[in-house]
């Protein structure tokens, strides 16, 4: 089999543990043969992960679509109130999100994850209400709320320092900050498609400030409109170099830019080649960083499935009510049940294990999707969802050895 | 084993002494078939054990040999022969009796020895001999070879030219059981029927002569003196060149003589070379498809099984670089209509069709047709694939107007009607499916699309569509065609009541026409769309699955040129990964399509878009016709 000579030295690189420079990253883009780099993506993940793929039963919230900022690549912000398809949640509203996911069959979902449009007329206290609000209904429920541009937007419009902001909002119950916001970090494309937000080095800085405070959080990229690959590999060695300074990122996820109903309309989205790719490429260059996570909403399941092959330990979770990418175009459905992921996961030949926000492991499933008539009884009893153990604080429940 | 031991014969003459003794063994179910159902029983499992040509031995793979039974011959064999009335050195074409697979292979290998390549055709016995004339010669094989021997002035013995090549015998059947099949008592029952069948060899020339018109002490000599029906350690040589010899043409699947019982317990046969050689790792398997060896049937199944998602992607991505190495992909500008959707055959997966008298049930008017054409003309298509139910109102006359109008007023190419339709159209004219083609070629059509094979192999379809075609009817129309000169598509549809074995066994019954025609162009599958309107619970199925299905086939089909991505069931998304997975083709550019949409699946994806994702794949997009020549060049 030939193969570029480039390849070929990436490839020794990496199996010897040597970090890849920007040069590597740009040649693996370039690399026609997407089977050869998302096999050794793959190798990488197995080796950190073995078969495992990661879920969780989480939902997303997004309170508030008005938003101050003028992406060209959004489809879901409105600039005010008053607009046509604007919409603010009450408070209550919100809550009774969770409150009708509480008697879910497999248990109420261990994670919310809120992401919202930066929207200039609300009180802080609205924020600090909905998360202690969100705790009363469910003391366990891990609260993964309000990107690093909405925490940039927070201490500009409300006159905090990060880490009062980051601070008041724990005390609310803030456990850990989602990757949204990131685009794309170089100032150049960043001033053409979102040039009145939190700045690269601004949102870098929110993370190392979290991190600093002990709060894990996650990144994106937002790939596949007008910006190069050397972009993107820049922007994936920015991440890189704060993972070495804070440790503090857990998941890294790319997002593959939708063009439906926003400025960039007129762009092509990016085809499954170019997602795992950009998966597979994101993998061997973030050598600092565990979990890299194909997010279905943005990939459609499918493509998402063929990722769990290329590179990606974690295909997100249940999610429920998606209103972002659902304004983009995205085929993806809106939700996918429990056992729909389980399903997907083990038809890509991986172990279905679910976690918390912080990766414990909540209950690891059996590989096969045997049915469960077929299993002996004592297999069965393995297969058999185990009731949901609590996890809470800092007591966390032990890997089940598979 | 308690149950008896389901055996397979054939009715030729040769192979009687082995056989016919257990037709009256309480411990034998014997049936008698010709060599090619023979095998299919075998590799269906339908059958423990068959007196098997051993070409169809390799194709199956991973069959046991039973120790010191065989047919075969040292030197001159009389009922094998290429016959012609010129030296074998100035022959133009050969006309080939395709019934037996081994003496047809045998007979490209001494051809290629001595680098002679007449034109190869597969002709009836009866018409290859009478078509013996000038240039034109004919493999003739059994009776009709013992019948013809003195009549032509030139004629190669195929074992005697063999002998002189290797010094070897050859063998022409043999024993075979499925592994696990048959246990040494069994074994020494077929021994002793040989025995006794043997001694019964006098008896056996009277009868055979009496009812061909041979002449019976010619055939006794035949029996006695040219028949070997011994497989010593010089036979088992002999086979296994032939099978080396045959691999290394890239004839048949690399083959090696297996047995099942150690050879103690027989003691007639030492074999000691090869009892039990281990198995080719995966690896090996790979690389040998990658490199384009044929591979067998129980190779096949093990890729299937055990091959990681990557070793098969990149395994069926070398084998299209192979094939086509330019790093092109092709697509079509086509139109998939749907003249009608009034069916009676029901089939359980399907959500498109209505039952006769349906209000919903419709034929489309000329009106509409015209219109829906016209579009395809404006887009830049090149073709209408034209498939429908199989309605009992539309004669085959209404079929060859409308052919000839679409021909007459938009000069398009009509990939048209399935082997059902084709076969609906003969029954309910009284024709035989040559007359419907001749009929249908002659008002126009230009190929036969694929459709409808879902699964070559009876006992999946009598469950998922009682009243479609068999198998061999399938094919059957699709022979007939090819040699007519259409050209057609080849399909899958796995994933509802199948097992992998049955997938493996589709793709060989599919290669081992096309070794026959050569006719298909192309193979798509796709796995069963369940949906609403659908009477049949969902398989195995997904994205992965897809993928390593579609590579095995790339593996599989060393001699069907392309493989298309069946992007209008997997999606856009899937289909362009799929380019990675082995196929050279995007399909078509879908104006509409109605039986898998009317099960929920609907992408709608425009030539722009197809060239976009095909370059975004790191290809080169050309689109191409129904003979998947390139209308335009490749960027």
């Amino acid at each position: 089999m030939s193969e570029s000579s480039k390849l070929a030295s990436i490839r020794e690189k990496v199996r010897n543990g040597e970090r890849l420079t920007s040069e590597d990253g740009i040649a693996l883009f370039l690399e026609p043969d997407l089977l050869a780099i998302g096999q050794l993506a793959n190798e990488v993940c197995e080796k950190r992960h073995g078969d495992r793929t990661y879920f969780n039963r989480n939902m997303r919230i997004e309170v508030t679509n008005v938003c101050v900022a003028s992406c060209l690549f959004c489809s879901f912000a409105k600039l005010e109130e008053h607009m046509p398809g604007a919409h603010t949640m009450k408070l209550e509203e919100a809550w009774r999100e969770l409150e009708m996911r509480m008697n879910d069959p497999g248990g109420p979902p261990t994670e919310i994850h809120i992401v919202n449009g930066l929207h200039p007329g609300l009180p802080f206290s609205y924020y600090e209400e909905l998360l202690r609000g969100f705790k009363r209904i469910d003391p366990n429920v891990h609260l993964k709320c309000f990107t690093a541009v909405e925490i940039h937007f927070f201490a500009q419009h409300y006159g905090m320092t990060y880490v009062e902001v980051l601070e008041k909002l724990r005390a609310a119950g803030l456990e850990s900050l989602p990757g949204g916001g990131a685009e794309i970090f170089d100032e150049g494309v960043r001033s053409k498609i979102s040039h009145d937000k939190a700045t690269a080095a601004e949102y870098l800085e929110v993370h190392r400030v979290a991190h600093r405070m002990g709060m894990r959080t996650n990144a994106t990229m937002l790939y596949g409109h007008i910006e190069t690959f050397a972009h993107r590999v820049d922007h994936l060695l920015r991440l890189r170099a704060l993972q070495d300074e804070t440790k503090g990122l857990q998941a890294f996820i790319p997002l593959a830019f939708h063009p439906d109903g926003n400025g960039m309309k007129n762009l092509p989205a990016p085809t499954a080649v170019d997602d795992l790719r950009t998966l597979a490429v994101s993998r061997l260059l973030l050598d600092n960083v565990d979990h890299i996570k194909a997010y279905w909403v943005s990939l459609t399941p499918d493509v998402a499935q063929i990722a769990l092959r290329m590179g990606a330990d974690d295909i997100d979770g249940t999610i429920v009510h998606e209103t972002i990418y659902k304004a983009a175009g995205t085929r993806s459905p809106g939700a996918l049940g429990y056992d729909e992921l389980v399903r997907l996961i083990r038809e890509a030949g991986r172990i279905p294990v679910e976690r918390d926000t912080l990766y414990n492991v909540v209950r690891e499933l059996p590989r096969a999707a045997v049915p469960e008539a077929a299993l002996k009884p004592r297999d069965r009893e393995r297969a058999r969802p185990r009731a949901l153990p609590v996890v809470q604080g800092d007591v966390r429940v032990k890997e089940v050895p598979s | 084993m308690t149950d008896k031991l389901r055996a397979l014969g054939v009715a030729f003459l040769n192979a009687r002494p082995l056989w016919e003794s257990l037709k009256d063994d309480a411990r034998v179910d014997l049936d008698l078939a010709r060599p090619s159902a023979l095998a299919r029983a075998l590799a269906e499992n339908e059958a423990d054990v068959g007196l098997l040509p051993v070409a169809a031995a390799a194709t199956i793979g991973d069959l046991r040999l039973l120790r010191n039974m065989a047919i075969g011959a040292r030197g001159k064999v009389r009922s094998v022969s290429i016959v012609s009335e010129r030296p074998l050195h100035e022959l133009e074409s050969i006309a080939l009796d395709l019934s037996s697979r081994t003496s047809v292979v045998l007979a490209r290998l001494l051809l290629a020895r001595r680098k002679l390549t007449p034109h190869l055709f597969a002709t009836e016995p009866a018409q290859a001999i009478a078509g013996v004339k000038d240039r034109t010669g004919a493999l003739v094989i059994g009776d009709a070879a013992l019948d013809v021997e003195t009549r032509f002035p030139y004629r190669l013995d195929l074992a005697e030219d063999w002998f002189e090549w290797t010094g070897l015998p050859f063998v022409f059947a043999a024993w075979f059981a499925r592994a696990g099949a048959i246990d040494a008592e069994q074994e020494d029952i077929l021994r002793v029927a040989k025995q006794k069948g043997l001694s019964r060899v006098d008896a056996i020339a009277k009868e055979h002569g009496a009812r061909s018109g041979l002449d019976e002490s010619s055939l006794r000599a035949y029996l006695t003196e040219s028949i070997r029906y011994d497989l010593g350690d010089e036979e088992l040589r002999g086979l296994e060149r032939f099978w080396a010899e045959a691999a290394q043409a890239g004839l048949l699947p690399r083959a090696t003589a297996r047995f099942e019982q150690p050879s103690s317990t027989s003691g007639s046969s030492s074999a000691s070379t090869s009892s039990s050689p281990s198995r080719p790792s995966l690896d090996t398997l790979l690389s040998r498809a990658a490199d384009g060896e044929r591979l067998s049937a129980a190779d096949g199944e093990r890729l299937l099984r055990e091959g990681s998602f990557f070793e098969l992607g990149l395994a069926a991505d070398a084998v299209r670089r192979r094939k086509h190495p330019k790093g092109v992909v092709t697509y079509i500008v086509d139109r998939n209509v749907n003249y009608t959707n009034v069916c009676t055959t029901s089939c359980r997966f399907c959500a498109f069709y209505r039952p006769v008298g349906h209000p919903e049930g419709y034929v489309l008017t000329r009106e509409v047709l015209g219109q829906k054409l016209q579009e395809v003309v404006d887009a830049g298509g090149v073709q209408i694939l034209l498939q429908g139910g199989l309605n009992p109102d539309l004669p085959i006359g209404w079929y060859e107007d409308l052919f000839r109008w679409i021909k007459k007023e938009y000069r398009l190419g009509l990939h048209a009607l399935s082997p059902e339709e084709i076969l609906h159209l003969a029954r309910l004219e009284d024709l035989s499916v040559r007359q419907v083609l001749e009929k249908l070629h002659a008002a126009g059509l230009d190929s036969v699309p694929g459709g409808g094979a879902e699964i070559l192999v009876d006992r999946v379809r009598r469950k998922i569509a009682k009243a479609k075609c068999t198998s061999e009817e399938w094919l059957g129309v699709m022979r007939v065609a090819h040699h007519m000169g259409l050209r057609s598509s080849a399909t899958m549809m796995y994933g509802t009541v199948d097992t992998l074995e049955d997938r493996i066994q589709h793709l060989v019954k599919i290669r081992d026409l096309q070794d026959e025609t050569g006719g298909f162009t192309a193979f798509f599958c796709w796995d069963y769309q369940f949906e609403k309107g659908t009477h049949l619970a969902p398989g195995e199925n997904g994205t992965h699955l897809y993928l390593r299905t579609q590579a095995v086939a790339r593996l599989m089909l060393d001699n069907v040129d392309h493989v298309g991505a069946s992007w209008v069931t997997q999606g856009p998304a899937v289909g362009q990964v799929a380019l990675r997975f082995g196929a050279d083709d995007f399909g078509s550019v879908m104006f509409e399509e109605n039986v898998v949409s009317s099960a929920g699946t609907t992408f709608g994806i425009n030539a722009d878009k197809i060239e976009g994702r095909i370059r975004q794949a790191g290809f080169k997009a050309v689109r191409r016709n129904v003979r998947y020549e390139w209308l335009n060049e490749p960027g």
